[in-house]
């Protein structure tokens, strides 16, 4: 099966400098707008599952709402307790003026 | 992947009472208003400290390091907004300052955050919450609750079993197993801080020690044990944010000891809204959440009417 992208959002719909939520294909998205790009992870926290479209961004880590759990936007990596594992992040691309994720062809 | 979880401010957004963006406006950090309030904190601390150092010899110093012991254990709420790294902007000052408190108070940093975290994600629900305070059968278990000998046996044993390196069972349920070594050499690294301090004041017979931070924190507990209590004791035991947390409308001074902390269920609400915005954010959940209008004392006779309610 090949990978195709797929186009989840406008870039001019981002929240600038900060993280956007995006629910493609009853999937929930964070769309990060980071100092070094842009970058999609599972919006989900992987300690206890909040969402962390409502967290704390500083441009590069994105702070789960409910217990500070720090993540790195751009890799994904879990930074600071509770936080041990890492999200699961989508490899994406800003074309014509559109945020894309490859995801399997559908 | 655990499965998702409507947390209390994507409820409030859900419910219209917050929007997104105002959550996000609320969220903004900044080392500025915790640095400038520590400088005061500090200021405070060198008066009461001053009213102690006094009064030794005279009775009044037993008054004088009760009001000290009140400022003192207040360096609670300070970790407790360092434990959420929402005091400062810059994160590893809250790791700094918390770690600074809890020596202060005997409350291993870490092991509380992890501790903490549990009881913001199980609020008053009964067998889960790791910091939930029953409401007392009786006036005796009122009363010895504020005592804060509970409290004190309760720390002392969890400081014990984590020197001698035992995690258990209820550790287990909220700390990850890779921080279990952190966990033990925390507990024992504070233990060696207190025992080098004991060590030193017994050799140079320094009873400093002893006038201006080990009483006066034992005189001081009763008063913190008494707060925590108002935050959600005799609220029901459920879920709901709505209605399990108290807010304390309370005068300035208390604000300032508890770094806004009386705005509980603001905080429970968002808790990676930092203790300045709390203000701006209770103006937002005005009507949303439980406000106790009498402040802490009307949160007392709310739980003491319900212990007596009951024990009839």
């Amino acid at each position: 099966m090949q990978d195709t992208w797929h186009t989840i959002i406008n870039l001019s719909a981002l929240e600038p400098n900060d993280v956007t939520q995006v629910i493609y294909n009853n999937q929930t998205l964070a769309v990060y707008d980071t100092t070094d790009g842009v970058f999609v992870s599972d919006a989900r926290c992987t300690h206890a599952g909040a969402n962390l479209c409502d967290g704390y961004f500083d441009g590069r880590n994105i702070e789960c709402p409910l217990h500070q759990g720090l993540f790195d936007a751009r890799t994904g990596n879990a930074k600071a307790a509770p936080a041990t594992r890492s999200l699961k992040m989508y490899a994406c691309r800003v074309h014509d003026g559109e945020v894309q994720i490859k995801l399997p062809h559908l | 992947m655990n499965a998702p979880v409507l947390t209390p401010i994507t409820q409030a957004m859900q419910e219209g009472a917050l929007t997104r963006r105002e959550l996000k406006q609320l969220m903004q950090r900044s080392d500025k208003p915790a640095l400038l309030r520590l400088l005061l904190w500090f200021g405070v601390l060198a008066v009461t400290g001053s009213l102690v150092g006094l009064s030794l010899g005279h009775w009044l110093v037993f008054p004088a390091m009760l009001l000290h012991g009140i400022v003192l254990v207040h360096h609670f709420s300070l970790q407790h907004e360092c434990c959420h790294y929402t005091a400062f902007k810059t994160r590893w000052l809250n790791d700094w300052v918390g770690n600074y408190c809890g020596l202060v108070i005997m409350l291993p940093n870490r092991f509380f955050r992890y501790e903490h975290c549990d009881h913001h994600t199980y609020t008053q629900v009964v067998g889960k919450d790791t910091e939930m305070i029953e409401l007392p059968k009786s006036l005796f278990g009122y009363f010895g609750y504020i005592s804060s000998y509970p409290y004190w046996k309760a720390k002392f044993s969890e400081l014990w079993r984590h020197c001698l390196g035992r995690i258990t069972a209820d550790d287990k349920r909220f700390v990850p197993r890779e921080e279990y070594k952190t966990v033990i050499w925390e507990a024992r690294l504070m233990a060696a801080f207190y025992a080098i301090v004991i060590l030193f004041s017994v050799a140079f017979q320094f009873w400093g020690t002893l006038w201006f931070w080990f009483l006066p924190v034992v005189l001081g507990e009763p008063v913190m044990r008494a707060i925590r209590m108002t935050e959600h004791v005799g609220r029901p035991t459920v879920a709901d944010m709505k209605t399990n947390t108290r807010s304390n409308r309370v005068a300035l001074p208390w604000r300032f000891l508890c770094w806004n902390m009386n705005y509980h269920a603001e905080h429970h609400y968002a808790s990676s809204v930092p203790f300045h915005a709390l203000p701006a954010l209770s103006e937002k959940l005005d009507g949303y959440i439980y406000t106790e209008k009498r402040g802490y004392f009307g949160a007392h006779v709310d739980i003491v009417s319900q212990l007596l309610r009951k024990s009839k």
